[in-house]
């Protein structure tokens, strides 16, 4: 004790002067080392940092705005909304994604369900945006998510509003899909309109008009703990559903002509010739747009895009199909306008027609003997407009098909529309380098070699001949209106052109195509009906290049994929035309036997739904 | 022991409002960090730390009645006491996350390691006053002090507990730096120590290797280890300027801040507080710092420069390493932020600490040869 005594007594703090000195500067450096940390976290990143944290608290669970319905002309619901339940998890919200997953497994249990545990890169950069475990679950499985919810911290229920297309496949080419959007859409997307994980309409209507029908979606602005538990809510917005659309289309034709097509490849189109509405637009075989709600299955997908049948071609409006005897009322109008024939003028059919060293065949071998142009539309004699090719020429052909709005698309309010071609000599100078052939004038003149049109062309050149000359623009949509009822837009009607031709001249034609129909000889006895009111023209397409090899052998016995294209075309009732109607039938053989019975559907389902709606109106009438 | 009434006028007032004001910020601090969102009802965090607080003053007041030098005397005593304790831990301890630090002593637990940080700076003195020299310490002198920190590094590294432990390795050079080491000894030991650093490696356990990459890397794995540092810098940082305000700190309220009321107890003042704040606390803490170097240089006995210079390294160290952590300078390890972190025998120990400190202070002008 006295020792230490000692020892402090000898004390010479003078010996720490020095490092005290250091010291205080080595501990005041390192402080504003910390210090100077903190400036640059709180004040040079302060803004960014506290954005992080905000993203960390404030979880936007959004609320997708419901679709817009479609209805038909009679106001119908044919596309509608249902909801669908998605199970997803904020991975930020949890330490360990593969926990939960577990743990929802465990909840699953016996029904063996697999979930999504990886978590992507891009996707951890982003912790708290959720990420899809299952969709569109069951009420039962939704009910057990419900139930052990307190076991399951960051996993969250969405109820996503899916589409319901009442028709199914029935409708599938007019109103067309919805699926996410895509890249390109969210790179062209300056006005910020879309969310990766939006859905919008990708073809038909749905895409069409999808600014119309999207609406908007709201959320809902909730604060979270670190757990995913919900703190209070902090801001609400409603999503605004989106706008109706009322479609020209008549669901009962459709589905008239939807079944009249089935076990048939090809497409039908029904159009109401007065103003242009198109009142059934049928593509066979078709997709099943329901399937695309919920992003469609690889399988699905290959399926449908590998099948030769091509479902997702819209045939009505991409088919391009050689016109085949149905063109010949734009050779009759072309030699007709011109002057170069009258009614009365006659030539002999023996069966063939030469030019030079070619000999032209008509469908009938035999001849059809002597004939003017009424019973020549009749026949479909060949000869006929053999000889009235030579007379018009190409070119004025040309005109004359252009006209009647063949070779461009007819502008209808779908996506992809095809345009047809109508050659002239120009035309083939310049894609081929080769002058015209006057041989080919006369394929030209019977619809073959290069004539292609699409179903909605031809039949809109139809419609044009049935109103005495106007052509349309097809009408698709008649209006869309808000969820009061307000109309936004009307979709009225449009003309695109007058076919410069008498009305004295098309009552010559469309006289020949009632005889098609309702007299002895003609080639579309399918729509002889009691009323006598069908004006038709039947039309066989030969497949481009396979006429020499499988010569004089029959249809049925040639491979499918070379047989002809059977074709028709009718509107009635003659006098005052309200309907009219194209088939295709891809690779059936003959207009008349293969097409002309599906149209024969179509027009007595229209009469049908007629005078049933009639009988309706009339009933409301005595009952006020 | 007779009073002298010198020692109440010698009385560091001026130090005991640092501390203080200090544990005032932490016992304010810990109120929002108990505080419940849910339930908006303040937890119980904040009146247990309050209670420490106050049997921290007891101790304090002990620590300023006592002579130091009456105190360095038992120095060894508590030196084995502390190593019991260290030892029964193994047997009797807590096992909370993996980790045996704890224990229980009826009804509340108690962590010996804190304890064992003062202890060494005690028993340092004792062993530098005794064996004083007057030129500098070479290895075959250090032998032995090192040996007195080596048994309870191991027995605290053992626990498992890499922050506390590294405390008393540091605390043990910055005494020995600070009475004399030779260059020669420094240079062998610095060259040996780089030689077997990447051996160490070996020896951590995983989750002390995870927290090192993290540190390197903090973004490899933002929802892993890097959760810590990460959402720790975020709410450092989005406290900006002027903080986001009591009780808003919606890092810590929210709970994204993980132990954010031990280790992490400085991103919960700093996300409320601002850079404001933060700095308001560093220049307290640099004052009690340079406060506790002034009396250490002040003292008239070596037992008193060492004692005091020790403590003083004490609370630099931690609030260094601790922030560090917290702003992300630093790997995470275990180590409280002196009267703001919650925890009983930290602020006990550390109370004890300064009223050692104020000891020293008052004694300064009446020390008696």
């Amino acid at each position: 004790m006295s020792e230490n005594r000692h020892k402090f007594s000898r004390y010479d703090s003078a010996k720490f002067r020095n490092t005290f000195g250091i010291l205080i500067w080595v501990v005041t450096i390192s402080m504003s080392f910390l210090v100077a940390r903190m400036w640059y976290l709180q004040v040079i990143k302060g803004n960014e940092l506290r954005h992080q944290s905000e993203n960390n608290r404030i979880r936007i669970h959004e609320s997708k705005a419901i679709r817009g319905i479609i209805k038909d002309m009679w106001g119908d619901v044919i596309v509608e909304n249902q909801p669908s339940f998605d199970i997803s998890i904020v991975p930020g919200a949890v330490r360990n994604v593969g926990d939960v997953v577990s743990a929802l497994e465990a909840v699953y249990g016996s029904r063996g369900m697999e979930f999504k545990r990886d978590i992507s890169a891009s996707e951890k950069s982003r912790p708290f945006i959720p990420l899809k475990l299952a969709k569109n679950v069951s009420w039962q499985e939704l009910a057990l998510v419900e139930t052990h919810s307190l076991n399951l911290p960051g996993v969250v229920v969405d109820v996503v509003p899916v589409r319901k297309y009442l028709g199914g496949e029935m409708t599938a080419h007019i109103l067309g899909y919805v699926g996410e959007v895509s890249q390109e859409d969210l790179r062209g997307d300056k006005a910020g309109l879309f969310k990766p994980g939006d859905r919008v309409g990708k073809s038909g209507i749905e895409k069409y008009l999808d600014s119309y029908l999207r609406g908007e979606n709201g959320g809902e602005y909730i604060e979270v703990n670190a757990i995913g538990r919900k703190v209070k809510t902090l801001k609400k917005v409603d999503p605004v559903p989106g706008n109706n659309v009322i479609l020209t289309i008549d669901a009962g034709l459709q589905k008239a002509a939807w079944e009249a097509m089935q076990g048939k490849t090809g497409s039908v189109v029904a159009m109401d010739p007065r103003d242009g509405s198109v009142r059934a637009m049928v593509s066979s075989p078709a997709f099943d747009p329901n399937l695309f709600n919920k992003g469609i299955s690889i399988e699905d997908w290959k399926k449908l895009s590998s099948d030769p049948l091509r479902p997702m071609e819209n045939k009505a409006i991409q088919g391009q199909y050689p016109a085949g005897s149905t063109y010949k009322i734009i050779t009759a109008a072309a030699a007709l306008g011109e002057g170069l024939i009258t009614p009365e003028t006659t030539f002999n059919c023996s069966g063939s027609f030469h030019l030079g060293n070619h000999e032209f065949k008509c469908w009938q071998k035999k001849g059809h003997g002597r004939m003017n142009l009424h019973r020549a539309i009749v026949q479909s004699c060949d000869v006929y407009f053999y000889n009235l090719g030579k007379l018009v020429g190409v070119d004025k052909l040309a005109e004359y098909a252009r006209a009647f709005g063949l070779g461009v698309p007819t502008g209808i309010t779908l996506p992809s529309e095809k345009g047809g071609l109508i050659p002239t000599k120009e035309w083939k100078l310049k894609r081929t380098g080769q002058p015209w052939q006057p041989g080919e004038t006369i394929s030209i003149s019977i619809g073959q070699g290069f004539v292609s049109v699409t179903p909605l062309q031809l039949l809109n050149a139809y419609c044009a001949l049935a109103n005495g000359g106007t052509v349309h623009v097809p009408r698709l949509i008649q209006r869309v209106e808000a969820l009061d009822g307000q109309v936004l837009q009307e979709f009225g009607l449009q003309i695109r052109a007058v076919v410069p031709l008498s009305k004295e001249c098309m009552d010559i034609i469309k006289k020949g195509l009632w005889g098609v129909c309702n007299e002895s000889g003609g080639t579309g006895w399918a729509l002889r009906r009691p009323e006598a009111d069908v004006a038709g023209k039947t039309g066989t397409a030969q497949v481009i290049g396979q006429r020499g090899r499988w010569e004089g052998v029959k249809s049925y016995s040639m491979p499918w994929k070379w047989r002809d294209h059977a074709l028709f075309v009718c509107f009635a009732p003659v006098q005052n035309p309200e309907i009219a109607v194209a088939v295709v039938v891809e690779h059936a053989g003959h207009g008349g036997s293969a097409a002309a019975p599906v149209a024969r559907k179509v027009i007595d389902a229209y009469f049908r739904i007629k005078a049933a709606h009639q009988k309706k109106i009339k009933g409301e009438k005595s009952e006020v | 022991m007779k009073f002298d009434r010198r020692l109440l006028f010698n009385f560091d007032w001026s130090f005991l409002l640092i501390v203080l004001v200090i544990c005032a910020i932490g016992l304010l601090n810990m109120y929002s960090a108990g505080f419940n969102v849910l339930s908006a009802k303040a937890g119980s965090f904040y009146i247990r730390q309050s209670l420490w607080f106050l049997i921290g003053l007891v101790f304090m007041g002990l620590g300023f009645s006592l002579d130091y030098r009456d105190v360095i005397r038992y120095a060894y005593v508590v030196y084995g006491v502390s190593i019991v304790l260290l030892v029964a831990v193994f047997f009797a301890g807590e096992v909370t996350r993996g980790t045996q630090r704890w224990l229980a002593l009826g009804g509340f637990t108690f962590q010996p390691s804190e304890l064992m940080k003062l202890t060494i700076v005690l028993v340092m003195t004792r062993y530098f006053t005794v064996h004083e020299r007057e030129g500098k310490y070479g290895f075959k002198d250090l032998a032995a002090p090192f040996l007195l920190v080596l048994v309870p590094f191991m027995l605290i590294l053992k626990q498992p507990d890499l922050g506390t432990a590294l405390i008393l390795l540091i605390l043990f050079v910055s005494i020995i730096l600070f009475i004399g080491v030779q260059w020669k000894t420094i240079f062998i030991t610095a060259a040996a120590g780089t030689l077997l650093m990447p051996f160490s490696w070996f020896f951590l356990k995983d989750y002390q290797k995870e927290r090192l990459l993290t540190f390197i890397d903090p973004q490899g794995d933002p929802l892993g280890s890097g959760y810590h540092i990460l959402q720790s810098i975020i709410a450092v940082g989005s406290g900006g300027f002027f903080g986001k305000g009591f009780l808003k700190g919606t890092q810590s309220q929210l709970r994204f801040l993980p132990e954010h009321q031990t280790d992490f107890i400085f991103s919960v003042f700093a996300e409320e507080w601002g850079f404001i704040g933060s700095l308001v606390l560093m220049i307290l803490f640099l004052a009690l710092v340079v406060w506790g170097l002034r009396i250490a240089k002040q003292s008239r006995d070596l037992v008193g420069t060492l004692l005091a210079y020790g403590i003083t390294m004490l609370i630099f160290w931690e609030v260094l390493i601790n922030i560090g952590m917290v702003v992300g300078f630093l790997p995470v390890v275990g180590i409280p932020l002196p009267f703001m972190s919650y925890g009983g025998s930290s602020m006990v120990v550390l109370m004890a600490g300064m009223g050692l400190l104020m000891s020293i202070s008052m004694r300064r002008f009446i020390l008696q040869p």
